[in-house]
């Protein structure tokens, strides 16, 4: 299974810095934000015109003005009024469709970055991964917002200014200098806040690393009862991520009391120069009323200006993790071979990697080959090169005459299943576990079963094949789990299969079973089961010696227990 | 799994008693929150009311002092609120944070207590969600919603006073669009509510997707069925969307009725102050002033509505974590187990799902020092005695005690100092190596660390470690190898030295080339205390003093290895079967 699928996920390679995944946001999004900005601009300009609108109502109308005057003057107001509830309505709308599309997006890159085919070597926690693919892609798309209210308040800000100019050179240039100046000050302290959000980020994710760490070590943390040193250690992390939390605040703190201040004088040296302006009678009470209503207007988007630079730092900050993350190298290489026979042969060539020391063997086609070891770690070592997590320091792995690292991903999947000790992804249905994409017929997933000797899950059980079975559910035995995976990995029916301890925590006599139903299963294919369980053993065609990490033996199980060495391997 | 399987949700009642319990031992630092916020709110007003003065010092043609003084007002009120702005963003941390890394901190604290079933049933992302997005979102909407509303009630309060001091029919046309706003919010919170609640579920769904996707992806990939783990995450993340997007459909409806009722409101207060004026019961000034009010309102009256939205949007979150910390520890009652203990199990029966036995009705006593081995076929209900028999899983019905303790009803830390179990699954925490021993017993000396790793046979490799005690193992960490990881385990029994030690198939995960030096470890660790030893490997049922057979549930023989072999029984078979490969010589010597 799986060959046809190889090519459908390799999507576009993603930006390898914070700024090209910020901009691919911008860029992709450009539908959504192309509606709403124009729109929120509209929105904001009408907000600006509110007091300006007053301006005129009171001009023209409270003033001395007829009721008609009233009336219009109203009228406009209303007017005003429509376009700046319908802007914001469907600008934020457009924008926000926009972001949770890039939240999306973005949370599914990190997913398929680590499910791809050829795997991702990311060095991280999967708590940490968890806070990357939703904090951090909560994040980035946020700078569209950004962006757009960015956008909008300058545009409410010039608006303002053209108006004060309109009324008076002096105003308009104290509101024109005065407003960036404002913001230039305001600069000073994004920095901090930046620094201070960054380092409240990665606390804040270590918290949640260790938190996943240990409820993933649950039971064995509950049995040794070490869930209150635990939970110590929990808290030390917990609080440093609560101490970075408040140091971001005070930051933001120092950031806002500025702003406010600032525009605050700004405001008073408006009105101090307006005021003297109209008592002089060079501008009229209307527009003395709208442009101190203006300048206080304006604090608004001055502070959303002022917070701007910090938010986008946070923003940046996160996408230079997704960045990061996305570009982590891939565990499998993509050739371009194919084996061209079926089952191929599996050659390994004076291997040397970790604990293997110039291994070689040839399992071929149609054989039950075992390896049998005085060392685990040779085992695992062996395992690790033959899945690809671990290239070899010198040696080859062939399939036929191909050298792995050069078959295609598909290639590579289709011919061969390595099966390391670990049980994992065991959740579903017995079905689903056992037959994924469920393709395979009742019959298929019982004789998948039964080979693995793992029928009385379901025989003994209600709901037969439908029966629920969890990832670390309690209701499955380390026995029940191992051999479920088992029927998992012959349901495959990959030509090449290689097993490491499928029986370890099977008790004797279904020992037996499984080593008759893995021959049966895989009669015709090319199997490898690194074990030293006499029942397999006994049930291989040939069973390799393992010693220092080099073949030292090779013959059937009966003939083998002549040597001194692997009688005393495969004793019990 | 189901969504009754996840960890509760808090009533209202619940929530409020959780928040309250947070905030009332920082009392003064909430106290000093509101009192800068209200301090802040009304140095904001000061500028409208000098706005409104200098209107009517140019009206009526006043002098540049006039004009001067009301600004120098403004400005300094300006600094002021720029100081409390700083102040009071400082006290609302200084308040909340280390509230909310509490709270986070007692919901994982919970969780860990939990039955272990109980919490797999959940989904460890339902407890990651809760910890992760849910304070995320409770840290966002307090961060924003706390200031907003202080300032925005000050604001409003402040204002409508400004209003009425004005004049009291300018004051009465302002609140006349009261009824506009309470109708809007009529219409949406009760619309909101539900969607805030799918939506963190929705999250907490995504977050076990996530998590378990990343988590498997080695074995998923080795299947080739990576595809199906990423489209289980496009589902959940595309569902949580469309609610996001649904509750902010919502919002900017609310939005749109929120504006309607502004400008209702200001053509109310424009519209009574051209009267008043024509009618001269009222100056141009009054009825400008009374307008900038109105205006200044729009922010802190949408700041407000837009906090009874983050309320329910952070309530949902806090009532999720807050479902977790309410969750009765159940644990209470104790006792001392005495010396030289009993372990009695009377009667005990166990049902993972209703109605589906995997424990019949049994009794097994434990004498100090016995060492009892269980073997049977796989999925007997082996593990479940050892669960039951350690006091990680409650059985359905019977009791459990070590002499004058009772085993169910113990709490955790003290369960622990005398009944160890090492389970099947295996985990390095990530961390030191010594982080990873220091969980059995926090105050041990390193050398009493390598006394208890030579004698579970580990000195040598972590001898060979390139930091020794300090390097750092588990996810990301220096790789272990299964036999050692499981060495590591028993050396953590030693270190915690309990009377009654529960073997859960501590071989297992090994491999058969290092289980027999997992053997001699555990032999170790055993010697001198009371075991049960869930054997696969029947050399450690040979071992042992006596031996059960279980099947499906039940003993089915029980007696010394020797006597169990003669009888010809299941345990015959099962030992013919172990035996039947290898060579007899070997293994008798």
């Amino acid at each position: 299974m799986g060959g046809d699928r190889g090519t459908t996920h390799d999507a576009p390679p993603a930006p390898r810095t914070a700024g090209g995944l910020l901009r691919r946001a911008l860029r992709r999004r450009a539908r959504h934000l192309g509606v709403g900005y124009p729109l929120l601009v509209a929105w904001q300009l009408s907000e600006t015109l509110v007091p300006v609108v007053i301006g005129l109502v009171v001009d023209q109308a409270v003033d001395g003005g007829t009721p008609a005057d009233l009336v219009w003057t109203l009228g406009v107001l209303v007017a005003v009024f429509v376009v700046l509830a319908n802007g914001y309505r469907y600008g934020a709308r457009s924008i926000v469709r926009g972001i949770e599309a890039e939240r999306h997006a973005l949370r599914l890159e990190v997913a398929s970055h680590v499910l791809h085919p050829r795997g991702a070597r990311t060095d991280r926690l999967a708590g940490e991964t968890l806070s990357i693919a939703t904090s951090d892609a909560q994040l980035v798309p946020s700078v569209m917002d950004q962006l757009g209210y960015a956008v909008a308040s300058l545009v409410a800000v010039v608006a303002a200014a053209v108006y004060v100019l309109s009324v008076d050179l002096t105003l308009g240039l104290l509101v024109l200098l005065g407003v960036p100046g404002v913001l230039v000050v305001i600069q000073s302290l994004a920095p901090l806040v930046a620094r201070r959000s960054r380092r409240q980020q990665e606390s804040t994710a270590a918290a949640s690393g260790i938190a996943a760490d240990l409820l993933a070590g649950l039971r064995p943390l509950k049995g040794i009862g070490g869930e209150d040193v635990a939970l110590a250690r929990y808290r030390r992390v917990s609080r440093r991520a609560g101490e970075d939390t408040v140091a971001v605040a005070r930051a933001w703190g120092h950031l806002a009391g500025l702003t406010t201040a600032l525009s605050g004088c700004l405001l008073a040296v408006v009105a101090v120069v307006a005021g003297t302006r109209a008592l002089d009678g060079d501008i009229s009470l209307g527009e003395l009323v709208a442009l101190l209503g203006l300048t206080q207007f304006l604090a608004e988007p001055l502070r959303g200006l002022g917070d701007l630079s910090a938010q986008f730092a946070a923003s940046r900050a996160s996408a230079g993790r997704i960045a990061a993350f996305l570009s982590t190298p891939r565990v499998l290489p993509d050739g371009t071979s194919r084996p061209s026979r079926t089952p191929p042969p599996l050659v390994v060539e004076d291997v040397v990697a970790g604990a293997l020391r110039g291994l070689s063997l040839r399992a071929a086609p149609g054989e039950v080959l075992a390896l049998c070891t005085d060392d685990p770690a040779v085992s695992d070592a062996l395992v690790a090169v033959l899945s690809g997590d671990v290239a070899p320091t010198s040696g080859r792995v062939l399939l036929d005459d191909v050298a792995l690292d050069d078959l295609t991903i598909d290639a590579r999947r289709e011919q061969l299943l390595v099966c390391g000790h670990h049980v994992a992804a065991i959740a579903g249905t017995v079905r689903s576990v056992v037959d994924p994409r469920g393709g395979s017929s009742d019959d298929r997933v019982r004789e998948a079963l039964l080979d693995a000797s793992a029928l009385d899950l379901v025989d003994r059980h209600p709901d037969g094949l439908e029966r629920v079975v969890q990832d670390t559910g309690s209701s499955l035995s380390g026995g029940q789990r191992q051999r479920l995976a088992l029927a998992r990995a012959l349901a495959t029916s990959r030509p090449v299969l290689v097993l490491q301890d499928p029986t370890s925590a099977v008790d004797a006599v279904t020992e037996q079973a499984v080593a008759r139903g893995l021959r049966k299963a895989r009669h015709g294919s090319t199997t490898v089961v690194v074990t030293s369980s006499p029942a397999l053993l006994e049930q291989s065609d040939r069973v390799l010696l393992v010693v220092d990490g080099r073949v030292v033996a090779d013959g059937r199980h009966a003939t083998l227990l002549g040597d001194p060495t692997y009688r005393e391997l495969v004793a019990r | 799994m189901s969504a009754s399987d996840l960890l509760p949700v808090a009533g209202p009642r619940g929530t409020a008693s959780v928040a309250w319990r947070l905030l009332r031992s920082r009392r003064l630092d909430l106290a000093a929150t509101i009192a800068t916020y209200v301090l802040g709110g009304l140095v904001g007003i000061v500028p409208v009311l000098m706005i409104g003065r200098i209107v009517d010092a140019v009206r009526v043609g006043g002098d540049r002092s006039e004009v001067v003084v009301p600004s120098l007002v403004m400005a300094s009120a300006g600094v002021l609120a720029g100081v409390f702005a700083t102040l009071s963003s400082a006290a609302l941390a200084r308040t909340v944070a280390p509230a909310l890394a509490e709270l986070r901190e007692d919901v994982l604290d919970r969780a860990l207590h939990l039955d272990s079933a109980r919490l797999e049933r959940a989904g460890v992302g339902d407890v990651l969600g809760r910890l992760g997005d849910d304070v995320r979102r409770l840290t966002e909407s307090l961060d924003e919603a706390v200031p907003l509303l202080l300032q925005s009630v000050t604001a409003i309060a402040f204002t409508v006073g400004g209003l009425f001091s004005l004049d009291w029919r300018l004051g009465l046309a302002g609140v006349a669009a009261a009824p506009c706003y309470v109708l809007a919010m009529r219409w949406y919170l009760p619309r909101s509510a539900p969607f805030y609640r799918e939506e963190r579920v929705a999250e907490g769904a995504r977050a076990e997707a996530l998590v378990t996707g990343v988590r498997d992806a080695g074995t998923v990939r080795a299947l080739g069925v990576e595809d199906l783990a990423r489209e289980r995450v496009e589902r959940r993340s595309a569902d949580a969307m469309g609610v996001t997007l649904g509750v902010f459909h919502l919002f900017t409806r609310l939005g749109a009725r929120m504006n309607a009722s502004e400008c209702v409101g200001l053509v109310i207060v424009l519209a009574t102050g051209y009267a008043l004026v024509e009618a001269d019961a009222a100056t141009v000034g009054e009825a400008t002033a009374a307008a900038l009010f109105f205006h200044r309102l729009f922010n802190p009256i949408g700041a407000v509505l837009y906090v009874f939205d983050a309320v329910q949007a952070s309530g949902a979150a806090l009532a999720r974590l807050a479902g977790v910390v309410l969750l009765p520890s159940g644990r209470a009652t104790t006792g001392e187990p005495g010396p030289e203990p009993t372990l009695e199990l009377r009667g005990v029966r166990h049902a993972y799902e209703a109605d589906r036995a995997v424990l019949a009705p049994l009794d097994l006593t434990l004498r100090p020092g016995d060492h009892v081995a269980v073997v049977g076929t796989s999925g007997a209900g082996k593990t479940t005695l050892g669960g039951i028999a350690a006091g990680t899983i409650v059985p359905s019905s019977g009791t459990v005690r070590l002499g004058g303790l009772d085993v169910v009803a113990a709490p955790g830390p003290v369960l622990r100092r005398h009944v160890v179990l090492v389970s099947q699954e295996v985990h390095v925490f990530a961390g030191t190596l010594r982080d990873n021993l220091l969980l059995a017993r926090a105050e041990a000396t390193d050398e009493e660390l390598w006394t208890a790793l030579d004698a579970t046979g580990s000195r040598p490799w972590a001898r060979r470690l390139p930091d020794g005690l300090e390097t750092r193992v588990g996810e990301l960490g220096h790789p272990l190898s299964p036999a050692q990881v499981q060495q590591l385990a028993l050396t953590r029994v030693l270190l915690r030295d309990p009377a009654v030690v529960v073997l859960d198939e501590a071989t297992a995960e090994a491999g058969t080339s290092g289980a027999r030096e997992l053997e001699r470890a555990a032999g170790a660790v055993l010697a001198g205390r009371t075991a049960l030893v869930v054997a696969h490997r029947l050399t450690q049922a040979r071992a042992a003093d006596r031996v059960l057979v279980m099947d499906a549930g039940d003993v089915v023989e029980d007696g010394t290895h020797e006597q169990l072999v003669r009888a010809g029984g299941r345990y015959a078979s099962l030992w013919a079967a172990w035996s039947d490969a290898g060579d007899a010589d070997v293994r008798q010597a």
